[in-house]
């Protein structure tokens, strides 16, 4: 702009300047003109005067200046000439200004010399006698006056030039500089052109909405990255390359990445189940897949992401199901172990009952089968009370009536019931311990007690020990039930809490029991906000503590 | 026209990372198999290393359109060239993980005392092969060299494995063919070794423009 008000302001001024020595030249040529023609007029009139008087003699010694004085008789023979001898002229009486003069007194003629440099300018009187006196001058025409001034013309173009140049630049400036001082951050504030306030004020309207606009974006990214930052699932856009987009910080932690992430989502995980869920997403096919990742069980499902018909990138969501899947085994087992549990003595009876049928049994069989059958069935019914009881304790539905138990008390009257028991293997128990209270369920407290020791009792070896310790610290009541048995190998030790399981995999029926005990004991404790420590060396023997919170148990 | 060079590039690089991934699981499945004798191990591992073979002439065919088309220069031309040559040692890698599965069935019955160091060897293998591969995803030369000390451990088992095998022999030891396989899986432990070492020098040389320092390579020579 600055460029183009220089050009435009600098040409209309060279253009006046030109335009105008032309124009001043052509007048004051015209002007000189008109001097010269009447100067000749004058100085004719006066020579003419003289010649009159003196004749002819007026010229011997006559100094004519600068100009041409001839005299022509009336017969057209030139008789004076003032710059050639008149001998060498010839007849003048056909002469323009000659003729002009004879005829009416006086005439007048212009002629330009060959190479139009000069020019002539002659005026003619007539005499009384009918001679004719003739004045010429010579002057220099408008290209010969225009060669000669050209050098300072031209000095005179250079300098206005010069200062066109300086003060065109200058304009320029001038008129840009309040369209450069606009204080575009703030339209409407400007005092400037008015010619430019529209343009402002819809500069204005502009910025405003595009604040607007942004603002609104920017919202709508926080709430985007609010809600993919809260997910605990990972989150991952990608481009049709592949290249991550935008990603959670979920997925981050999820694919163990460390940011800033960039470039191909390949670069981070490139496990085959995660590249075919990719690829798939990305060729426009749903696809879900799990992927095993150290420790980590995850689920990964592509969603392709569809423009105009063409994938143009793909959304990737990662669960972490390692938990989902940890249940799921938990449960399989558990329904595996349910079943083989409850057929186990189903087998005896029908078995047994089978051969009774068959009626080829004495009578002592008989009572021999009556018996195992009685037993079983007992079993049976221990398992499924088992089973109840700890589902209860699971749902948590169950509201016992909570009162001041005496656990010392408790555990004697255990001891009494498991004597028998215990005798059979010639085992020692030893209860150690004061009277002791916790606020609790007697029912449960009690099976809780009881498994502990009826475990400890038929894990125990021969002539083993069976040691039931009951602590009143300040922190808490602890009860510990330490036996000099076989012990839980280390391996096992995190899963002996599991219902129905067992160390022995041959669910042996050597030693009895459901492999709910410990369950139970779990469960219970759980109810009781109680917690339960268990410490095993293989052969050496078991030591299970529960501690009940003081503090927790007020509640 | 960068813009579509640039896509090639990235599609190059894409393609690049899947081969190398595919290397990765041949060579745990190949290990797999030879230590549980687990039918889908071994099973994947040709699967991949069938991948791997056409992966190689894909890789090739892209690098030298890319070549013809882009004539690309200073570090593209890199990264292209050493492409060319990662592929080579890369698909050797998947040949002899498949290899490694089809003698692994007569060594799986023997006892022979160095199986313990082979699995060494395995191990140490696979870390290389999936170093080197992470290296080069993330264009991480540091990795690469880390890479390149490992192969030294891989050699020294190797050795080990070869004295071991010699005292058997001597000792007289009569599974002869168990005991000639094993040299031979340990020989392709120690290859795939080689080659991962291989895919870190091209790293190296695709990152930083430098071939590996030369004492290392004379000292190889040598």
């Amino acid at each position: 702009m600055n460029k183009k008000i220089f050009r435009s302001s600098f040409l209309t001024a060279f253009l006046v300047l030109i335009t105008t020595i032309i124009l001043i030249l052509g007048i004051l040529f015209q002007f000189f003109e008109q001097q010269i023609q009447t100067e000749l007029e004058s100085e004719a009139n006066y020579l003419l005067q003289a010649v009159e008087k003196v004749g002819i003699d007026f010229f011997k010694g006559f100094d004519s200046h600068n100009n041409r004085v001839t005299f022509v008789r009336s017969d057209g023979k030139v008789i004076f000439d003032s710059e050639a001898d008149t001998n060498n002229l010839d007849n003048h009486a056909e002469r323009e200004e000659i003729k002009e003069a004879m005829e009416n007194g006086k005439g007048m003629s212009i002629r330009y010399s060959t190479t139009l440099t000069e020019k002539t300018v002659n005026y003619a009187v007539r005499l009384s006698d009918n001679s004719v006196l003739r004045i010429s001058r010579n002057q220099y025409t408008v290209v010969t006056i225009l060669i000669g001034m050209l050098q300072p013309v031209l000095i005179v173009i250079l300098i206005a030039l010069v200062l066109t140049l300086i003060l065109s630049s200058r304009v320029s400036k001038s008129i840009i500089e309040p369209i450069n001082k606009i204080d575009l951050t703030n339209p409407e504030n400007n005092d400037t052109y008015k010619e430019l306030s529209p343009l402002l004020k819809k500069i204005s309207e502009q910025k405003k909405t595009i604040e607007e606009q942004l603002t609104d974006a920017h919202k709508k990214q926080v709430e985007f990255n609010l809600i993919t930052e809260n997910m605990s699932e990972g989150f991952l856009v990608i481009d049709r390359d592949a290249n991550l987009l935008t990603y959670n910080s979920a997925a981050l932690r999820l694919l163990d990445i460390t940011p800033p992430a960039d470039g191909n989502v390949l670069v981070f995980c490139r496990t085959k189940e995660f590249r075919d869920v990719i690829s798939k997403g990305l060729f426009g096919v749903k696809a879900e897949s799990a992927m095993i990742r150290g420790e980590r069980i995850y689920s990964l499902i592509a969603n392709p992401v569809f423009e105009n018909e063409k994938v143009i990138g793909a959304v990737v969501i990662i669960l972490d199901i390692t938990e989902r899947e940890k249940r799921e085994t938990l449960r399989r087992e558990f329904t595996a172990n349910v079943s083989h549990e409850l057929k186990t003595p189903l087998t005896s009876i029908s078995g047994f009952a089978e051969l009774m049928k068959e009626g080829d049994v004495s009578e002592e069989t008989v009572v021999d089968f009556s018996e195992s059958i009685y037993n079983e069935a007992q079993r049976l019914i221990t398992l499924v009370n088992d089973i109840i009881e700890i589902s209860k304790l699971d749902g948590r539905k169950v509201n016992f009536k909570k009162e001041t138990v005496n656990l010392y008390e408790l555990a004697q009257e255990i001891i009494s019931r498991l004597k028998d028991q215990a005798a059979k293997k010639n085992i020692s128990l030893n209860l150690v311990g004061e009277n002791t209270e916790v606020i609790g369920v007697r029912k449960i407290l009690d099976d809780m007690l009881f498994n502990l020791c009826d475990n400890a009792i038929k894990y125990n070896k021969e002539n083993g020990t069976v040691d039931i310790i009951i602590n009143d610290t300040e922190t808490g009541v602890s009860v510990i039930v330490r036996d000099s048995g076989i012990g839980i190998p280390a391996e096992h030790q995190d899963r002996v809490f599991e219902r129905f399981y067992r160390v022995d995999k041959s669910h042996s029926k050597k030693v009895g029991g459901t492999g709910l005990g410990l369950a139970i004991v779990k469960h219970g404790a759980i109810y009781h906000n109680a917690k339960i420590s268990l410490e095993s060396t293989e052969g050496k023997g078991t030591t299970v503590t529960i501690h009940f919170d003081k503090s927790k148990e007020k509640k | 026209m960068r813009n579509k060079f640039d896509k090639q590039l990235s599609q190059l690089n894409t393609e690049l990372i899947t081969m190398g991934a595919l290397c990765e699981e041949a060579i745990i499945n190949a290990v797999k198999y030879l230590t549980d004798s687990d039918e889908d191990s071994k099973n994947a591992c040709i699967a991949s290393d069938r991948q791997i073979d056409k992966k190689e002439r894909d890789i090739e065919t892209l690098c030298i359109k890319l070549i013809l088309q882009q004539q690309p220069v200073a570090k593209d031309l890199r990264t292209v060239s050493a492409a060319l040559k990662m592929i080579s040692d890369m698909e050797r890698i998947g040949d002899q993980a498949s290899d490694i599965v089809e003698i692994a069935p007569y060594v799986a019955e023997s006892e022979i005392e160095s199986r313990t160091h082979i699995k060494d060897m395995a191990d140490a293998t696979i870390k290389m092969v999936s170093e080197s591969i992470e290296s080069f995803v993330k264009k991480d030369k540091d990795i690469a060299y880390t890479v390149i000390e490992h192969d030294n451990l891989v050699d020294e088992l190797f050795d080990r494995v070869k004295d071991e095998m010699i005292k058997s022999i001597a000792g007289g030891c009569n599974d002869a063919e168990a005991l000639i396989d094993l040299v031979m899986i340990a020989k392709y432990f120690e290859r795939i070794g080689d080659h991962a070492e291989n895919i870190a020098e091209w790293v190296i040389y695709s990152v930083t423009g430098k071939h590996r320092k030369p004492s290392h390579i004379k000292e190889e020579d040598l």
